[in-house]
């Protein structure tokens, strides 16, 4: 198919490579698995862009690991913690070494993972891997500054909560879930971010489950070479101890009806519908998940049918956003959509139902998939623009499965979906009992 | 600003002495994607008085409505399979239009882009949509649904008021309310101009395409920048709070002044270090930041600027192609708990003020040089990006930004420094704004002048307590106003 040969082209000229041992994979870059003894895995990857390093240290621990009632928010609030230093650094000294080497350092925690991440030029990456290894084997805080450190997250909790969409979203995980861990946010209930001062010990308790080499997964990509690399990670990571805690994730059991939620705002704004449905796990074997994404572009991006009759045509929408967001565990597949007139709510809302009615009624558009493939493809190689891109996307997918080649995977699953499939798996999620509809509107 | 920078600066920024044709930045390369940036010198600064939103409505008509051949439903199912869009950036005296594409659909994505800047549509329905999306992004998004974006805004509205910048680049609601598709085409007219564009291309293009785009903006009508000569604001004086009111869970925070300076000035490297070592962006780095979140858990980040940087609460990186005759500096206090907020304002205050009394110590020097000169590679990752500071180095008149960057700093000295810190900083006669829901009880506080005090969750060192008591005395010599939200952009 000659979008798809241009697309692995288009990849593979990205780095420069021939291309000749991928032209079926999306995934352009060499790369390699190092796994160490202690389980910690090692991805290397070069790009061929110059000079700069993207080190993206993943923990496949996030909001989902949360199990014990009144913990929610946890994984983010040790986000946070990993920042507090070890006696051989404490953060002066960890922010004197990065700072010399001009790095871009940031972390993020979502529902499955925390991600760590440094960006910088290639020559300090061995101090950085002895830096970041150091943190991770040996965090050391006092109470006291646990506590100060529960205030910086309320207070990120603080700057989110402005946000109705943060506030519709925590409705809707909280009304759809009743066991499974996905029912708070990463965030974590309110309620447990202002009791996170009282839970010092559990927050050791949290570290020595999760923070441990087989959980994590080590990306160094850009300008560096694998030997180089595993020696020193092999140097500074290797004493690192294996852990023995294993997750008991509680399973979500059927919805058995369809659900609903209503969210009062207490300023002005607009107001929001977002229609749920109980959507697959992420895979790269089975096609339901992938098959999900390819139905979220064609019947609600703005190249759909519905975009252009509610955002072009009526004007009675200004957001329609559809979201499958891969997940380890059973998600939800969520349009939102932020409805320009208040009294157009049921309207709007009846249109989107509509669309997933007909998601089940009928195939989807042929030529209209093609170009849903082709879309998902160019989006996903344009935005290997960087080292750092590059590596941003790399943690994300190997989070889910350790493995870069899980992206290959994924878009050759993408490339099989035809509009019986699109309709299968319509007809199999897009029902009235895996289904939330949550509202969201200004009442002072 | 030696005499040299001067005069390049007017001939860049200036009206008189622009070409005649479509100026060029050109970054070829082997890469399969192109990117491009067509840049036109206008802005929000341009708006004609009663008009304020004409620049921000015009742009997004180009940018998000149909060509004179297609309607815009049929622009974005064709740019679909490309995944590739136009988007658009208005700022003061900048409006960029900017996408990338691969080279093979190069043909496919330019004869889109060429139609939408070049022959645009001006449809009825296209203006309807876009002028209701606008004022909802200053109702609903700004007022709504970001405090700190919100607080950061309102803060430019005070210091340029009655002043060319001196409204929110999307425009007033009121003005917007009365646009016509008219005044939009005689915009368009007037500043749409071949002498007042920049083309921008990275990448792979092939050869004869800079002389192709070069061509089809030609078509242009004949004109040039227009006139601009924005006087340096009135500094406020004493310390001008404004409390905007609004139901909201915490205090989102934002202070600053005017700057002499901008980024052509000879004084503009030593005070990027100043910056750096006091508020650098969304880093654990900053001063502030580690004063007031590491230390006292105030916030989520505290943070410092000598340049526009807007959505700065959803990248880690400056957009390129923000270049402005004038510019602030400015604090950014992230959202504190209400019971904190003034001694959270007092705090940044007291930093900045014995920043500018006792000035950097040579290793915070010399560590931030280190800092700016290997994280200025970082800024240009991409070829998007490094196509942006080129067109920006080439309106400031300054070197390759790289470049630039590092020979200022391998020259500079911890006495330049802290000599421009005494020069363009202050921590009086500046203006705050303050976005919280208890406004007179803000008010009445800061006009009592009574200490402030902080309550921990843990308990803090003596040096910390006795710090503490100092900040909680800092002098707010002040002026305080209370807005609605909802008088804010209208």
């Amino acid at each position: 198919m000659p979008k798809w040969l241009l697309a692995c082209l288009l990849a593979a000229a990205l780095t420069g490579c021939s291309g000749s041992k991928s032209e079926s994979k999306v995934f352009p870059f060499p790369y390699s698995l190092d796994d160490l003894p202690n389980g910690l895995r090692l991805v290397t990857v070069n790009t061929g862009f110059p000079n700069i390093v993207g080190l993206y240290i993943v923990v496949q621990t996030g909001s989902r690991n949360e199990v014990e009632p009144g913990k929610s928010g946890f994984a983010h609030l040790f986000e946070h913690m990993m920042f507090r230093g070890t006696e051989k650094n404490p953060p002066a000294q960890w922010e004197a070494v990065m700072q010399a080497a001009g790095a871009q350092t940031n972390a993020y925690t979502s529902d499955d993972r925390t991600v760590y991440h440094a960006v910088f030029s290639k020559e300090d990456l061995d101090s950085i891997l002895a830096l970041e290894a150091d943190r991770f084997q040996n965090l050391k805080y006092t109470e006291d500054v646990f506590k100060t450190e529960t205030r910086a997250v309320l207070g990120e909790y603080n700057k989110n909560s402005a946000n109705p969409f943060n506030k519709l979203d925590e409705a809707i995980s909280e009304t759809a879930f009743t066991t499974h861990t996905y029912k708070h946010t990463t965030m974590g209930f309110l309620r447990d971010v202002e009791n996170m001062p009282n839970q010092y010990q559990y927050s050791l308790t949290f570290f020595g489950r999760w923070y441990r080499p087989e959980h994590t997964i080590v990306c160094v990509v850009g300008d560096v070479e694998r030997q180089a690399v595993l020696g020193m990670v092999q140097r500074h990571w290797g004493g690192w101890k294996r852990g023995s805690y294993k997750a008991d994730i509680p399973a979500e059991p059927p919805q058995t009806e369809p659900k609903t939620t209503r969210v009062d705002w207490p300023t002005s704004t607009l107001p929001l519908v977002a229609v749920s449905f109980k959507a697959p796990a992420y895979d790269d074997e089975i096609k339901d998940s992938a098959v999900l994404d390819v139905a979220s572009y064609q019947a609600f991006s703005d190249n759909s049918d519905l975009y252009r009759k509610l955002v072009i045509e009526e004007q009675k929408v200004d957001v329609l956003a559809p979201d499958n967001a891969d997940h380890m565990d059973p998600y939800l597949f969520t349009v939102t959509a932020r409805v320009k007139d208040p009294k157009d709510v049921d309207y709007v809302q009846s249109q989107v139902l509509a669309t997933f009615e007909t998601l089940r009624e009928k195939p989807v558009d042929a030529a209209k998939l093609e170009e849903v493939k082709a879309h998902l493809l160019y989006e996903f190689a344009l935005g290997l623009n960087s080292s750092a891109s590059i590596a941003n996307t790399l943690a994300h997918f190997v989070s889910l499965r350790r493995t870069p080649e899980t992206i290959n995977k994924r878009y050759a699953l993408y490339r099989q979906i035809t509009p019986q499939d699109v309709q299968a798996a319509a007809r199999k999620y897009f029902v009235p009992t895996g289904r939330t509809i949550a509202t969201l509107s200004h009442k002072p | 600003m030696t005499a040299l920078r001067r005069f390049a600066l007017v001939l860049l920024l200036g009206s008189a002495v622009w070409a005649q044709n479509p100026q060029t930045v050109t970054q070829p390369s082997k890469s399969p994607l192109v990117t491009l940036r067509i840049v036109f010198q206008t802005g929000s600064a341009f708006d004609p008085a009663g008009k304020e939103g004409a620049a921000a409505l015009t742009a997004a008509m180009l940018s998000e409505g149909g060509s004179l051949a297609m309607p815009y439903e049929q622009i974005v199912r064709a740019l679909f399979p490309l995944a590739a869009s136009v988007r658009r950036q208005v700022d003061k005296e900048m409006t960029v239009f900017h996408g990338s594409t691969h080279a093979d659909n190069l043909d496919k994505y330019y004869s889109l882009l060429r139609g939408m800047l070049l022959d645009p549509g001006w449809r009825d329905e296209d203006f309807r949509r876009l002028k209701t999306d606008l004022m909802n992004h200053l109702r609903v998004e700004l007022r709504g649904n970001n405090d700190e974006e919100l607080g950061k805004e309102a803060l430019y509205l005070r210091i340029y008021e009655g002043h060319p910048y001196g409204h929110e680049n999307t425009g007033t609601i009121a003005a917007l309310e009365k646009l016509t598709l008219d005044d939009l085409k005689a915009f368009y007219r007037q500043h749409y101009t071949r002498g007042n564009v920049t083309i921008g291309l990275a990448g792979g293009y092939p050869q004869g395409f800079v002389d192709k785009v070069t061509a089809d903006f030609s078509r242009l009508p004949e004109g040039g920048p227009a006139k601009l000569e924005p006087p340096q604001p009135k500094p406020a004086r004493k310390l001008r709070v404004r409390i905007v009111e609004k139901n909201t869970r915490a205090v989102a925070i934002s202070f600053g002044f005017p700057l002499a300076i901008n980024r052509a000035s000879d004084d503009w490297p030593a005070l990027l270090v100043a910056q750096s070592y006091l508020g650098q962006h969304r880093s654990s780095k900053s001063h502030l930041y580690g004063r007031l979140r590491e230390i006292r858990g105030l916030n989520y980040g505290d943070y410092a600027y000598i340049e526009y940087f807007p959505r700065g609460m959803y990248q880690f990186q400056p957009d390129p192609n923000l270049v402005r005759r004038q510019q602030i500096f400015q604090v950014w206090i992230r959202p504190v708990e209400p019971a904190n907020a003034m001694f959270a304002l007092r705090a940044a205050l007291y930093e900045l003020d014995k920043l500018i009394r006792e000035g950097m110590r040579r290793d915070e020097f010399e560590s931030t040089c280190r800092f700016l000169t290997k994280f200025a590679n970082l800024l240009l990752q991409t070829q998007d990006a490094e196509l942006g500071y080129a067109i920006d180095s080439k309106y400031y008149s300054t070197t390759e930004f790289n470049r630039y960057i590092r020979s200022s700093l391998s020259k500079l000295t911890l006495d330049e420094v802290n000599t421009a810190i005494k020069k363009h900083l202050r921590a009086t006669d500046l203006d705050v704004i303050l976005v919280a829901k208890d406004a007179q009880g803000l008010k009445k506080a800061i006009l009592s002048g009574a200490p402030s005090t902080v309550t921990y969750v843990s308990p803090k060192p003596p040096e910390i307590l006795a710090e503490d008591k100092v900040i909680g005395r800092y002098k707010l010599a002040a002026t305080v106003d209370i807005v609605p939200v909802d008088s804010v952009f209208q």
